[in-house]
């Protein structure tokens, strides 16, 4: 068979001259997809773009990848087609917000590729349509399990970060209601527990994100730490954070002090940064925590200092930014394994607090989405045995996955 | 009874005890064609006492054709089996097979079956002899009301349906105690509520309350008879329905976390919405209080109050969450 022919090309031609092959490739690709594009139920307008973009450029360009790299001007044209992250922006936009296994399929294949998908444009597309003057407007993702609801946070914040916005990313709000080491009483608020552990890793990303930011934005108010520490009027967002870092025992307040002149700064006519906050697992600030005290009693999230200043934030008194949130069902405590939508997560309590808020639906792979992610993974020789390249190993694939993105992933690793 | 015009349903129990005189004379011919050729056996080979022998065979009988044979097909069925009786394979006309199954075969046959004769079975409750008990009754029965001659009438007159069950069955007593149990259903919607009398009397009454169909029912069966219950269970009707008219004082203390549906007007999310279009500057310049009226007026947060009054009260799945998200795009003009 041909196909098989052309597979002995593909070990010699990685990452260096492919012109040649990825021609036999793209027509190969061509006669084998434009058979399954054309029976989609997608717009026709779009399908015929595709395969005319495809053969009309002869770089190597493939169906399911596009060359537009740049969140801002992806569009509907972009639907289910993967574009790459530089790995620059990898580095330092989620030095901690990514999934587990997608950051071992980025050391595995090489490359940060994620999938362009309608959730994602849809809050991107209000992103850039927010007034500065107007409260942040929340939006939470939510859907079933593995269906892509952290990808498409991280896929926004890249949007944010490319087009200049300071991003404070949670990357997941259950680690700071759960599995706590150390619990300090707070110095602050006698009432309120600190956790400085969770509170510097956070500094220490925060850093590695917004670095251009930390030299520009400078502090509003007076902190005053111990006797002998203190944070002058005017200093810089930087001296605050390295302050948290190095200073362990007062990293929580750092990181509420650090939320507070942001709420306070972002929108006002001086400042020129807007603010987007993204949480991850947004349902754990209102849900219940497994943090005991010395006496054996739960701890109220409220009365964790970096749940209390999270909660501020996420309410919409400030303006001149977004609020990009995530129910997550996977990392959550008390919760039901099947549990997916927003109220039932997060709660009456939750939901009062958040309301109103636009709930973006992420589902599961549509045909079209899948196609492009199996195409993928065969380019990228994750699918290593033959049957899964028939139409049968595609159907057992669909079947066996239900074109859940996650089970996707994690079934392919054996085909 | 004659005062009550409500229906009783009566239900004959089962006879289940086997081998009275009822039975004697029929079991006995089955069984003995089935032991004819060992009783030949034994009188042979069994000696007398004192040593003689007894030559004379006794006079067997050839057994004839069973009656199934010699049924006729338009047989009248009530004259076979006019009273309970176990199964008698030639009597019923069926080719019935029950039991284990033999590996790669079929069920045993009915001849000599145990298992069909242990069972009951309601071979003498055919339609043809329910119709004559029917006809037999029917002299002790008066005329149905020509007047009552659908449902939505029955309802009407007679809200109130009672439901008792009698036994008969022939022991040591007449007496069942599962006869004194009386039902008690009626429509709520048939009873005089206001609102807040309607939301009392279903706390109230909890779990006996169906919703679907609006029926309370009241089940009463704490005393021994069933006149006893039948007047309590009226009783505790009357007392539910006084006592949900009543106000006590404290009813003014109900609390968000008590009631039945949720209502948007007062609650958080209507003051977060007011709270984000006034800093949002929607409404222009005014006093508090005009300022929220002019708002609440609009038809972007009407529809937004009527999605999420739908979200709270009918729980939330893809529909309601899509009205939810058209409406809060509308009312924040996005």
């Amino acid at each position: 068979m041909c196909g098989n022919a052309m597979r002995g090309h593909f070990h010699v031609a990685r990452g260096g001259d492919k012109t040649i092959m990825a021609l036999h490739r793209v027509s190969f690709r061509l006669r084998q997809t434009v058979t399954h594009v054309r029976s989609l139920h997608t717009s026709g307008g779009s399908q015929q773009q595709e395969a005319v973009a495809a053969e009309s450029e002869p770089e190597p360009l493939s169906i399911f990848r596009t060359q537009e790299n740049d969140p801002a001007c992806q569009s509907e044209k972009h639907f289910g087609q993967y574009y790459t992250l530089p790995s620059a922006h990898v580095r330092t936009v989620f030095p901690h917000g990514l999934p587990m296994r997608y950051k071992q399929q980025v050391k595995t294949f090489n490359e940060a590729c994620m999938m362009v998908r309608p959730p994602a444009l849809e809050v991107i597309s209000s992103l850039k349509k927010t007034d500065n003057s107007k409260p942040a407007v929340r939006y939470l993702f939510y859907g079933l399990k593995g269906s892509g609801k952290t990808m498409t946070l991280c896929h926004t914040i890249h949007f944010c970060y490319t087009q200049g916005w300071l991003v404070l990313h949670v990357p997941d709000a259950h680690l700071w209601v759960k599995n706590c080491k150390e619990l300090l009483p707070s110095s602050f608020n006698s009432s309120r527990y600190d956790q400085p552990l969770q509170a510097t890793e956070w500094l220490r990303n925060f850093r590695i994100t917004n670095e251009p930011f930390l030299s520009k934005i400078k502090t509003k108010q007076r902190y005053v730490w111990t006797k002998r520490e203190s944070t002058e009027e005017g200093s810089t967002l930087g001296e605050l954070v390295d302050q948290g870092i190095t200073r362990v025992k007062t990293s929580s307040d750092v990181v509420g002090a650090v939320m507070k002149e942001l709420r306070l700064q972002s929108g006002q006519p001086e400042s020129d940064f807007r603010l987007a906050v993204a949480v991850d697992g947004v349902n754990a600030l209102w849900g219940r925590s497994t943090i005991r005290k010395m006496n054996n009693t739960a701890v109220d999230p409220e009365e964790l200092t970096l749940v209390y200043n999270l909660r501020k934030l996420m309410k919409n008194d400030w303006t001149g930014g977004a609020i990009i949130t995530t129910l997550a069902q996977t990392g959550a405590v008390y919760t039901s394994k099947y549990s997916y939508l927003p109220k039932e997560l997060l709660g009456e309590k939750g939901f009062d607090s958040m309301d109103p808020f636009i709930p973006v639906s992420v589902p599961n792979y549509s045909e079209k989405e899948f196609e492009s992610c199996y195409l993928y993974y065969m380019d990228r020789h994750w699918l290593q045995y033959p049957h899964s390249r028939t139409e049968d190993g595609k159907k057992e694939l669909i079947f066996l996955s239900n074109r859940n993105p996650s089970m996707l992933e994690r079934i392919c690793g054996f085909h | 009874m004659a005062a009550h015009t409500s229906r009783a349903f009566l239900s004959l129990g089962r006879i289940n005890v086997p081998g009275l005189g009822l039975h004697k004379s029929v079991s006995r011919v089955t069984y003995s064609t089935g032991l004819s050729t060992d009783s030949s056996k034994a009188t042979t080979g069994s000696p007398q006492k004192g040593g003689k022998k007894v030559l004379s065979k006794k006079y067997k009988r050839e057994p004839g054709d069973p009656r199934t044979e010699l049924m006729p097909v338009d047989q009248d069925w009530t004259a076979v089996y006019p009273v309970a009786t176990p199964f008698i394979p030639d009597a019923i006309p069926l080719p019935v097979r029950m039991g284990c199954p033999v590996k790669g075969g079929a069920p045993p046959e009915k001849k000599g079956n145990l298992e069909l004769i242990k069972i009951p079975n309601f071979l003498h409750l055919t339609p043809a002899a329910i119709k004559k008990h029917c006809e037999a009754l029917k002299p002790f029965c008066t005329e149905w009301p020509s007047a009552l001659d659908t449902d939505a009438k029955c309802d009407e007159h007679f809200p109130i349906k009672v439901e008792t069950k009698s036994y008969v069955s022939a022991g040591p007593s007449i007496r069942n105690p599962a006869a004194r149990i009386v039902h008690l259903s009626v429509k709520l919607s048939s009873l005089n509520l206001n609102d807040q009398a309607r939301k009392k009397m279903l706390k109230l009454v909890g779990d006996r309350y169906c919703k679907d169909t609006d029926i309370l029912t009241i089940t009463a069966d704490r005393c021994p008879l069933k006149q006893q219950n039948y007047d309590y269970a009226m009783y505790l009707l009357t007392v539910l329905y006084h006592e949900s008219w009543k106000i006590e004082a404290w009813e003014a203390e109900k609390t968000v976390a008590d009631m039945e549906e949720y209502s948007w007007e007062g609650s958080l999310s209507q003051e977060n919405i007011l709270d984000v279009l006034v800093r949002m500057k929607e409404a222009g310049e005014g006093e508090g209080e005009e300022v929220r009226e002019q708002l609440l007026g609009r038809r972007e947060v009407q529809e937004y109050k009527d999605s999420v009054t739908r979200l709270k009260n009918e729980g939330e799945n893809e529909s309601t969450m899509l009205q939810y998200k058209e409406a809060v795009k509308k009312v924040l003009k996005l």
